[in-house]
């Protein structure tokens, strides 16, 4: 369990965490969301005592970090895929990282097998790929068999089975009771693996919940109706806080009401509906939604409505 | 390669199940005998996997060897050249009556301005490359206290730069003794001052790698340590030189550079420190920085 409260960084007049309360619960994967320079790094920097906080606290299983008996047994973490020697081999690296808690050599092979690094192992690590760095950085995370594992945009640089193997592996982790907080830009990739979101923006907690609890909290739910008849439908709808948008030839998409409404609006009034289907709004739509006020640096390119063509999608 | 092969070991799954609640707990003990963390010796182990697998070290370490040897080399045939000219030339063996008659005793450590300045530089490189490769957080997520990291560093690169210029001295006198036997000078490797400037050479180089570290930890850039250690040790002494004034003349023997003759001067010298006096003002030349550097690495961020 991590356990934020008042957490605070501040470099010179910029506040990069300002104040942020937070726990990172046991048992599920917990997703940490924002936009660049919201603070993700930052806050993991400090959870792990290499960035010392400018007021607040942050505990990890109800310690500071650097006060554990045995911090690489406590917590793995994954920070940034390239703090590794780049002319050291991936396997040195490794035995000395084990070295300071006297993890056997056994488990160096271990982990490099479980992350796919064997054929590679003995090479130094200036000739890898972005997505064989993330390997080693995780590799170094599992070093240490730890009840809690941070691991910053660890899907970075991943091909797709890559990025597959990430999803299986935090949800194995955190299905074994331990604690996995993980940051991402990716928000489709957030949906499908966290169980619990934290977003941050400029610094700030903007949301903390379970992800279900965001997507339905925010952006309102749509129904997508299709009839022969959409412009008698349309009429049999249209109140206070319905809005029926017509999308294609025969196709309706409603919010403010129910598909259970919409169907006994459309068997009050004889009409044919041969669709109605549930649309959820998707986690990007959810997390425009929540950071549009905090994104840090605005794009000069207004992109206009915030809905990209896989809306829903992903969702189950 | 997939999911399927992410089983833990049975063992550290083991460790976990012995320590009781699976979220770990506040204050969980450290464990019977050996714990579980970052003990001295194995921040020290760990230190020294970091240094011997790193092949521009052992380059490094590789070229102060031949540059010892090969400056040995040169200077016993400097030397036997000289000593054979003393033989027409009263002046020239004047000088070597001054000397005590011992020409040959230094010869071996003639290379020791090299070995100071490559190992010094190999202090400042080990730690600084910590923080530009990012290696840094790694390490001090793994040693979170951070001193403990910083000192077994330190202990590899003093130890590692005395062995390394006291073996290359003695082979650079191996070599020396059949060179200077051609002119009829003797060298005993044995002999007491043999002995006592290859352990002082051995222990000054070793200073100054140590100082090269805590440059390399204040300052965290290569090239700006490096030039620090440069500047502290060829620059200034010159700087001194040039500078007119009586405060430069007597501020230039208190420059590290300007200690080792002091402590390895047979006889003292007039116009330069006293031995122990030589000796307090170069450990006062690694302490202030080590501890500085200590301070500044526990205090700022990584």
């Amino acid at each position: 369990m991590i356990e934020a409260q008042g957490l605070t960084k501040v470099y010179g007049d910029k506040t990069a965490v300002g104040g942020v309360n937070f726990t990172v619960q046991a048992g599920q994967v917990t997703g940490f969301l924002g936009p660049n320079g919201a603070g993700k790094s930052t806050t993991m920097r400090m959870i792990m005592g290499l960035d010392t906080p400018t007021a607040g606290t942050v505990t990890v299983n109800g310690v500071p970090f650097a006060r554990h008996v045995a911090p690489l047994r406590e917590i793995g973490a994954l920070l940034d895929a390239k703090a590794v020697h780049t002319s050291r081999s991936a396997y040195n690296h490794l035995l000395a990282m084990a070295a300071t808690h006297s993890i056997p050599k056994k488990r160096v092979h271990e982990v490099i097998e479980m992350t796919g690094l064997a054929d590679v192992a003995r090479k130094k690590v200036k000739g890898f790929s972005l997505g064989m760095g993330q390997r080693l950085g995780i590799a170094a995370a599992l070093l240490g068999d730890p009840q809690t594992i941070i691991l910053d945009e660890p899907v970075n640089g991943l091909d797709p089975e890559g990025v597959v193997w990430v999803r299986n592996l935090v949800k194995f982790l955190a299905s074994e009771g331990r604690t996995v907080f993980l940051s991402s830009h990716l928000m489709s990739e957030m949906a499908l693996t966290a169980d619990h979101l934290i977003v941050i923006g400029r610094g700030r907690i903007i949301a903390d919940a379970p992800i279900r609890d965001i997507i339905t909290g925010k952006g309102q739910s749509r129904t997508r109706v299709r009839t022969d008849q959409p412009n008698q439908l349309m009429h049999a709808l249209a109140g206070a806080g319905v809005s029926v948008e017509v999308q294609d030839y025969e196709l309706l998409e409603v919010k403010g009401l129910d598909p259970r409404q919409i169907a006994r609006a459309a068997l009050d009034n004889h009409v044919m509906v041969y669709e109605l289907t549930p649309l959820q709004a998707s986690l990007e739509e959810a997390y425009m939604e929540l950071t549009k006020d905090e994104v840090e640096y605005h794009s000069l390119i207004t992109t206009g409505a915030p809905v990209p063509a896989q809306s829903g999608g992903h969702q189950s | 390669m997939s999911s399927t092969t992410l089983d833990s070991t049975p063992s550290r799954r083991g460790a976990h199940a012995a320590n009781g609640a699976p979220s770990g707990g506040p204050g969980r003990p450290a464990g019977a005998g050996i714990g579980p963390g970052p003990t001295f010796l194995r921040v020290l182990n760990s230190e020294f996997i970091k240094f011997r697998t790193l092949l521009s070290t052992l380059i490094l370490l590789a070229s102060t060897a031949v540059v010892m040897v090969g400056f040995g080399a040169l200077s016993a045939w400097g030397t036997g050249q000289f000593a054979d000219a003393a033989g027409s030339d009263p002046q020239a063996a004047e000088a070597i009556a001054a000397q005590g008659g011992d020409l040959a005793v230094t010869v071996p450590t003639s290379g020791i301005a090299f070995a100071q300045l490559i190992l010094g530089s190999l202090g400042v490189l080990l730690m600084s490359s910590e923080f530009t490769t990012g290696m840094a957080r790694s390490t001090f997520a793994a040693v979170p206290k951070r001193i403990p990291a910083f000192i077994a560093k330190l202990v590899v690169v003093m130890v590692s730069a005395f062995l390394l210029t006291a073996v290359s001295t003695y082979v650079a006198g191996l070599v020396s003794v059949p060179i200077l036997d051609n002119y009829g000078l003797k060298l005993d490797l044995g002999s007491s001052q043999s002995v006592k400037l290859l352990l002082v050479n051995s222990a000054y180089v070793a200073a100054v790698a140590a100082i090269g570290m805590a440059l390399g930890t204040l300052i965290r850039n290569s090239a700006g340590g490096i030039m620090s250690l440069v500047g502290l040790f060829f620059v200034a002494p010159i700087a001194f030189q040039l500078i007119p004034g009586d405060f430069f003349v007597e501020a230039r023997k208190y420059l590290p550079g300007n200690t080792i003759n002091p402590l390895t001067a047979v006889e003292h010298v007039p116009e330069t420190l006293e031995v122990w006096q030589a000796a307090l003002v170069l450990g006062a030349w690694v302490l202030v920085p080590v501890v500085l550097a200590m301070v500044l690495l526990k205090k700022r961020d990584v």
